[in-house]
């Protein structure tokens, strides 16, 4: 596919998504976080990431599934939007590709209802099925500072 | 002089003879450098001429007659180098150093109270060899009375005065200024009123030049209890009664100094070389006193004193509001107060920060020593700027400068043959370079043109893959236990205790550190750290499975719940929150009449509770209310670097911060005044 994106392709419950590689600063693997308490339930906790306290959401969690025992394949995302650095858990993240812009296509309604917005756009990569994450719906547009 | 006299002017001599120390060994590395490259050495025998003749005048004021010694030889060396009977070598430079270093080493055991040992022979005799001139110490002093100009000045002061200081009044009498000798007699009433040697020196230098400051033994009396005066040397046009009132006396103390008839057609063409040299007339350090750090840390602890006061201040103005008062002045006033607090702590952080270029002035004797002993050629460039760090950051970033720097020298620069053959000048060059990188940060980059990092041979010494890129060189080097790898050979490249660089740069400072190399080329290193970062002494305990800190200012104790009268009252307050029951303040601790609500911190927190019977407690006082927290058991007590949570998705009341306790896990700083206030309320934020 010529003047397509890089993009990260991850799974969470056997769904392929995809994100942005520009907004992936780089892929950990997981061996725990710190809780924290009080905060949302798909707040995993703080890891120590490459000199860095970042926060860990699980995507799990996030999407309204069941939590289920992590695997050597779990993998933290670590994206950064708009000033902020996040970790994202998901089950495996293994392949970077690239993706045109005429292979998105917009969901249909049915995904974006039950997908709570977290869905951008869909893509067809090869004979899958890829979801377009929309980072600013799952790691939540407060701001930076906002009291 | 009384025992507190006599610890203030022993603390102010061990500042002065550490200026002078410092301020000797950097003229003595110009002056090497100077005579290699054949460029003017006078300015800087003339300071070190001054330096060490006010050291040794301030050590046979206090005593310490092997300093006296030592510093007495050394200063005839520069005085016969000076008036250009003896002719300076490196190698005089290398035994002035020696000098220096023995008269440091009896400073310091002058500090720490301990016998100070005698002058080494074989240094006084190495000092005496490189005389011209036996016992000529006095002979310019009186000279200069004798045939040439003079001053109208008390012999005895005469008698100290270095030619230097001598030539400056002459000069600047001649040239139409005033000076002045004036009498200050420390004493209490005196320090009481706010006039001591420190703060007269300062005003002095507000309003006019201080040429020298003589102390003097004089008989005890009323005026001068402690039986000691300083003369102080002054070169000023303010009115005598403005001299007068800035040190602490009346116009009567002050003595103007005149030239002696003869003197005013005073050779001109000698005084030239001082009048051209403008750094003579800048007299170093001016306005600047010397803190110990503990003192502004308490500083500190006060003003987190007041915020905790401000912050209960803000509670009553919210209780008296939800009562329906109007409090819409108090709200300003209260608002006031924060910012004014704010700014408080803002100065006072500043007046913790210190010159980074004065943090890095022993680094020269670093690579100067390590140059010798490797035999490689090394020049070293500095470059600070105005820089300034924390000084608690600078403390402990010191020794992963050294770290670096001896590690370019030992390992990256080659030998000279070796640069020759390779086409780069015989002389390796390591740059230091320093400059704030943005408000809170700061750059500080140590490079030198060495051979650059060998990663295949490290690699394949540590067994791992070859790394393909920087990052992964720089994950390689700092891999702890490789510096053992590499003691066997140092071909390599680097890797000698990087990964304590590492450790301090990343882990103890929060900042952080990158490597760019080439090979054949060269390496530098860059460590960007927080220009300063919150310290805290902490407590570590475990509650429920997960450790935590806590700052331990604001734990009033730490209680043994088992020995403790733990009471449940009859009806437990207990409320239904999604899903769960939460016993909040279910128990009470009868301690010393006091009735405290006791709370299970891992309740609070959401934790498994351990066993309450093992149960350790902290007492924190929240808006004067005595709060019992249960805990697991307490780790230790240490010192934190507190990282502040940044993210919406983990800021939350209760949480301070985090920290790393060492096994590079983020660790809950906790806010357990705040948690006090949610635990209250019944609800978790």
């Amino acid at each position: 596919m010529k003047g397509g994106l890089l993009h990260v392709l991850f799974k969470v419950a056997d769904t392929d998504y995809a994100v942005r590689a520009s907004d992936v600063l780089h892929m950990e693997s997981y061996n725990g976080a710190t809780k924290v308490p009080g905060t949302q339930s798909h707040v995993t906790g703080l890891m120590q990431i490459r000199q860095r306290v970042v926060p860990i959401i699980d995507l799990r969690t996030r999407f309204g599934l069941p939590a289920e025992a992590r695997t050597i394949d779990s993998r933290v995302v670590v994206v950064q939007w708009s000033g902020r650095v996040v970790g994202l858990l998901v089950d495996s993240a293994r392949e970077v590709m690239e993706l045109g812009g005429d292979a998105f296509s917009a969901p249909p309604d049915v995904i974006t209802q039950r997908a709570h917005g977290f869905v951008a756009a869909l893509a067809q990569a090869g004979t899958r099925l890829v979801m377009l994450i929309d980072l600013g719906k799952i790691i939540g547009e407060e701001a930076l500072n906002g009291e | 002089m009384t025992e507190l006299d006599r610890d203030e002017f022993t603390a102010g001599y061990l500042i002065e003879a550490d200026e002078h120390v410092r301020s000797a060994i950097a003229n003595l590395l110009t002056l090497e450098q100077a005579l290699r490259s054949g460029s003017p050495q006078h300015r800087h025998i003339r300071e070190l001429f001054r330096s060490l003749h006010t050291l040794k005048g301030l050590s046979a004021m206090v005593g310490v007659d092997p300093i006296v010694d030592i510093a007495h030889e050394m200063e005839t060396i520069l005085r016969d180098a000076e008036r250009g009977s003896t002719k300076l070598t490196v190698e005089a430079v290398e035994v002035l150093l020696e000098g220096i270093r023995a008269i440091e080493l009896r400073t310091s055991a002058f500090a720490q109270k301990q016998a100070i040992p005698v002058a080494p022979t074989h240094l006084l005799e190495a000092l005496a060899a490189l005389q011209t001139s036996q016992g000529s110490a006095r002979t310019l002093a009186t000279s200069a009375g004798a045939d040439k100009d003079s001053l109208v000045l008390d012999a005895q002061l005469l008698a100290k005065l270095s030619p230097p200081e001598l030539e400056q009044l002459m000069a600047s009498i001649a040239a139409g200024k005033h000076a002045w000798r004036i009498d200050f007699h420390p004493s209490p009433e005196r320090s009481a009123a706010g006039f001591t040697i420190s703060t007269v020196r300062e005003r002095l230098s507000e309003i006019g030049e201080i040429v020298k400051v003589l102390p003097l033994s004089v008989p005890r009396d009323a005026n001068a209890p402690g039986g000691l005066v300083f003369a102080l040397l002054v070169l000023s046009e303010a009115p005598p009664a403005q001299l007068a009132s800035a040190s602490g006396t009346d116009a009567s103390k002050l003595t103007p100094i005149a030239l002696s008839r003869a003197a005013v057609s005073s050779d001109a063409s000698e005084r030239g070389s001082y009048e051209s040299d403008p750094d003579d007339l800048v007299q170093g350090n001016r306005g600047v006193i010397r803190v110990e750090l503990s003192r502004l840390d308490d500083a500190l602890d006060k003003l987190a004193a007041l915020v905790v006061t401000r912050f209960k201040l803000a509670n009553c103005v919210n209780e008296l509001r939800d009562r329906g008062v109007d409090v819409r002045e108090l709200t300003t006033i209260a608002g006031e107060v924060h910012r004014q607090l704010r700014d408080l702590r803002r100065a006072i952080t500043r007046s913790r920060m210190v010159s980074v270029g004065e943090l890095l002035e022993r680094v020269p004797l670093i690579v100067r020593a390590m140059s010798r002993s490797t035999g490689k050629q090394v020049r070293l460039s500095v470059d600070a700027g105005k820089a300034e760090l924390d000084k608690a950051v600078a403390e402990r970033v010191f020794p992963a400068i050294v770290h670096l720097v001896r590690n370019a020298v030992d390992h990256a620069i080659e030998t000279p043959e070796e640069r020759v053959r390779l086409g780069k000048a015989p002389e390796g060059t390591i740059t230091v370079t320093c400059f704030e990188h943005s408000d809170a940060q700061l750059e500080l980059r140590i490079s030198d043109d060495g051979r650059g990092i060998d990663a295949a041979a490290i690699s394949r010494r540590a067994g791992r893959e070859v790394p393909t890129d920087e990052r992964g060189i720089l994950e390689l080097i700092t891999m702890p236990g490789l510096s053992t790898l590499d003691v066997a050979t140092s071909t390599s490249g680097r890797g000698m205790g990087m990964d304590i660089v590492r450790r301090i740069a990343v882990d103890m400072l929060g900042g952080d550190l990158t490597l760019q190399t080439t090979p054949g080329r060269g390496t530098t290193f860059t460590m960007r750290l927080p220009l300063s970062i919150s310290i805290l002494d902490s407590f570590s305990f475990v509650c429920g499975t997960q450790a935590f800190a806590v700052p331990v200012a604001i734990v009033d104790e730490i209680i043994d719940l088992t020995l403790e009268h733990v009471v449940v009252p009859p009806a437990p307050v207990a409320r239904a929150r999604a899903g769960h029951t939460r016993q909040l303040a279910a128990r009470l601790l009868k301690r010393r009449g006091e009735v405290i609500p006791l709370f299970e911190l891992a309740s609070l927190l959401q934790l498994e509770a351990a066993d309450p019977a093992r149960c350790k407690a902290f007492i924190v006082r929240s808006h004067g209310q005595p709060f019992a927290f249960s805990i697991d058991r307490v780790l230790g007590q240490q010192e934190i670097v507190v990282r502040p949570i940044e993210d919406p998705l983990v800021r939350v009341r209760g949480v301070a911060g985090t920290t790393d306790l060492g096994d590079g896990r983020p660790t809950l700083v906790l806010d357990l005044v705040g948690l006090s206030s949610v635990a209250s309320a019944g609800a978790m934020a």
